[in-house]
């Protein structure tokens, strides 16, 4: 198994923001749905090893991430898109890739490469010469979906990663998802439900801090049955077990 | 694999795009700027001798490079707040070290690079017009260690304190207490000990400093430990970024123990409070020795720690001399360039005297301190020779002829050729007319006196100053008595060459023993 949580918890002062999560995940894409103040981004922080956890058991690609260089050697096989991804705007799209593919410690012989295949895959070929400062909001979120994969990770965590993807590029970045979930452990954070029908094997709902609901997409959009709220089949399953949650 | 073909490491590469995309270029011009007009025109009042020259690095170089590096700085260290990729570059393998080191390196190769590039323009331009001696190496070391450790300050302030204002406010910061008033504050009294020499900035040297004697490294060592302990102390705090990040954002110091289970590892932290431990130890050592200072006899500092007798020797010369038979004068290689206006000026007023008792022979230029003591100029030896000094060429009297003057303006002084050849002529005969050996410029001479100075000058071709001039120089003739000292010189000017010759002759040891009044002069 590439991720174990046993009984994560994490507070912000009185706030429980990841409340006693525990999942086992191994290669293919995850989604993690909820709404906002859920906890998933703090989760996906914790997965990151940028945030310690309060309490509660974590190992990442069969290591313990508490012992630095088990941790060192854990984000050397992770990419991260943060929900909100800063960047430097004097950095052209090459620059900034190749930057984290050297924070990254990639292989300096194999950094050229690896920036380059990166760039492609997220389609910014044309602007891989390009400041960040000249770049629109989507092609800044590709930028950081491709500073994300650029090591080839074995643990890739995106939170919101569509956020600002025209259509066209939402489905082509499904399908890379795929592509990648098919050899790592891919765990995708959205509100958006259709890209967890359109992308994920399987897929977790939060609310107040716990999982409240895993399973596959079919699976969530049989719990919509008889539910009123929601355009698709799987919102009304979101809407359901959210209620159900609440209640 | 060619040369050119083997990858950098990651260090590299790291500091390449650091170099490439950093800001302090944009602000290269400004800088260029600024150096022109403060740290090149102040050096261009200074004669072409090396060690005055250099004192410009740290005393207005360092300064206005200080407020620019802080500020830079700050600006590189404040990136991942402002930018908000703390989590992005939390994330990555790569050590908070390497990565901030990464960015401090290029901010300071940048502000490294600029500053070696000022202090060569300045040195080319002196190494031009300079005749003797090369250029002073501890004011570009203590120079860089400014540099450097300001850089190192304004970064951390940015690492710790992201935000837009950080860059200015550090700019601020940096100039206003750590230059000006660090200076001020500190400058050497009573109550404050010699604890400001820790401050690379101070007042200008003597202008033969470094040519009689060598400038002991003493202080420069001291300010170069001091400023280079801050730095190496910052730079381990840095190592402690992660980990102190962590503290606050884990609750406080209950989590002290799992923060250093965490962050980078207990080796890291090791390696960092290691390099607080050795910065503070060797600040502190050098502000110790700072508190052992003494005045040395040639004007400077020595830290007896650090001090090489070897630095206390003369620097072993042979002086230019004019080949004129009659009156030679002689200067330091480092001052040829005024030689032949020093001999012009004192060539006609030894020619009025000579011959008479007490009378030079010849001019020397002598070290401005001795002993500890400032020398002035006089007439000394057997034969008698009228010893001066640059400090007395230049300083007194106005100006280093040719050279731009504009640091005496201020002065009052008109820097203008005549005013400085009249000034030192009258020197000379300031000696001779008192017939003491040394320090004549304390000793004010009398009516007659004065109206005998006057004709010799007027003799010699120049234009005595006016009385209350005189006055304000000299000091002793009353306003009632300057019309009657003009008049006297007037008539003995009048008289021919010989006829004030044979009466100097007789009348010489009445005149300097203050017997002779304005009416017995012919």
């Amino acid at each position: 198994m590439n991720v174990v949580l046993t009984g994560i918890h994490r507070s912000f002062g009185k706030n429980k923001a990841v409340d006693g999560v525990s999942m086992e995940l191994g290669p293919g894409v995850f989604g993690v749905l909820g709404p906002n103040g859920a906890g998933k981004t703090s989760l996906l922080r914790i997965l990151a090893t940028a945030l310690p956890p309060s309490s509660g058991e974590i190992r990442l690609l069969d290591r313990d991430p508490r012992r630095p260089a088990a941790r060192r050697e854990i984000r050397r096989r992770l990419g991260y898109l943060p929900q909100n991804l800063g960047y430097y705007p004097s950095f052209t799209v090459v620059e900034f890739i190749e930057y984290f593919a050297l924070l990254k410690e990639m292989p300096s012989s194999a950094v050229p490469k690896a920036v380059a295949v990166a760039v492609e895959r997220v389609d910014l070929g044309a602007k891989a010469k390009a400041k960040l400062r000249t770049l629109s909001g989507g092609m800044l979120r590709r930028v950081g979906i491709a500073q994300a994969i650029v090591n080839d990770p074995e643990l890739l965590l995106l939170d919101e990663p569509t956020a600002g993807l025209d259509p066209e590029q939402r489905v082509q970045f499904r399908a890379l998802l795929r592509s990648l979930g098919a050899t790592a452990t891919v765990i995708v954070s959205t509100h958006l439900v259709e890209d967890v029908g359109a992308a994920c094997s399987e897929v977790a709902l939060m609310s107040g801090g716990k999982v409240v609901f895993r399973g596959t997409p079919d699976d969530l959009t049989a719990r919509g049955a008889g539910h009123s709220v929601g355009d698709a089949p799987l919102e009304r399953g979101y809407g359901a077990v959210l209620s159900a949650a609440r209640s | 694999m060619s040369v050119m073909s083997i990858p950098l490491p990651r260090s590299a590469r790291a500091l390449r795009l650091e170099f490439k995309r950093n800001a302090v270029p944009y602000v290269l011009p400004l800088l260029a700027a600024v150096f022109y007009f403060d740290t090149l025109r102040t050096a261009d009042g200074f004669p072409p001798v090396w060690t005055p020259r250099a004192s410009v690095i740290p005393n207005h170089m360092l300064i206005e490079f200080s407020a620019f590096a802080g500020g830079l700085a700050a600006w590189a260290g404040s990136r991942e707040g402002r930018r908000k990729t703390a989590d992005l570059v939390a994330a990555t393998p790569r050590a908070a070290w390497a990565r901030l080191g990464a960015t401090l390196a290029g901010t300071l190769c940048w502000l490294l690079l600029a500053f070696l590039a000022g202090v060569a323009v300045l040195y080319i331009q002196t190494a031009l017009q300079a005749t003797w001696g090369g250029p002073p190496l501890w004011p570009v070391f203590v120079g860089a260690a400014g540099v450097t450790v300001v850089t190192v300050i304004g970064f951390t302030c940015g690492v710790f304190f992201p935000g837009r204002f950080t860059a200015p406010l550090v700019a601020i910061g940096v100039l206003v207490p750590f230059q000006v008033g660090f200076r001020e504050a500190l400058s050497v009294t009573a109550s404050s000990g010699t604890y400001a020499l820790l401050s690379p900035s101070g007042s200008p040297p003597p202008v033969d400093a470094g040519v009689y004697y060598h400038v002991a490294p003493d202080l420069s060592i001291l300010q170069v430990t001091f400023m280079g302990g801050i730095a190496v102390a910052l730079f381990g705090v840095l190592g402690l970024v992660p980990g102190l990040r962590e503290l606050s954002s884990a609750g406080g110091l209950r989590s002290l123990r799992t923060v250093f289970t965490r962050g980078e590892g207990w080796l890291s932290h090791a390696v960092a409070v290691l390099l607080v431990a050795c910065g503070v130890a060797a600040s502190f050592t050098a502000f110790a020795l700072a508190g052992t200072a003494r005045p040395d006899a040639i004007g400077g500092w020595q830290i007896p720690a650090l001090h090489s007798a070897a630095s206390d020797q003369p620097v072993p010369v042979t002086q230019d001399c004019t080949s004129s038979p009659g009156f030679q004068v002689c200067v330091h290689p480092a001052f040829s360039f005024y030689l032949d206006d020093v001999a012009a000026a004192l060539d006609p007023v030894a020619a009025e005297i000579a011959g008479l008792p007490g009378a030079p022979a010849g001019a020397r230029e002598v070290a401005s301190m001795s002993g500890g003591q400032n020398v002035w100029s006089g007439i000394s030896g057997n034969p008698p020779v009228f010893d001066f000094t640059a400090e007395h060429v230049g300083t007194a009297y106005g100006m280093f002829n040719g050279i731009p003057a504009t640091m005496y303006i201020d002065s009052g002084v008109v820097p203008d050729a005549a005013a400085w050849r009249e000034g030192f002529q009258q020197g000379l005969l300031d000696s001779f007319l008192i017939g003491a050996s040394q320090h004549a410029g304390s000793v004010p001479l009398d009516a007659a006196q004065q109206a005998v100075e006057d004709a010799l000058l007027t003799a010699a071709g120049s234009q005595p100053q006016d009385p209350f001039s005189q006055m304000s120089v000299n000091g002793k003739p009353s306003p009632g008595t300057s019309a009657a000292v003009s008049a006297a010189a007037r008539r003995f000017a009048a008289l021919p060459a010989s006829a004030r010759h044979a009466w100097l002759a007789t009348h010489l040891t009445a005149l300097r023993g203050g017997t002779i009044t304005l009416a017995q002069i012919p």
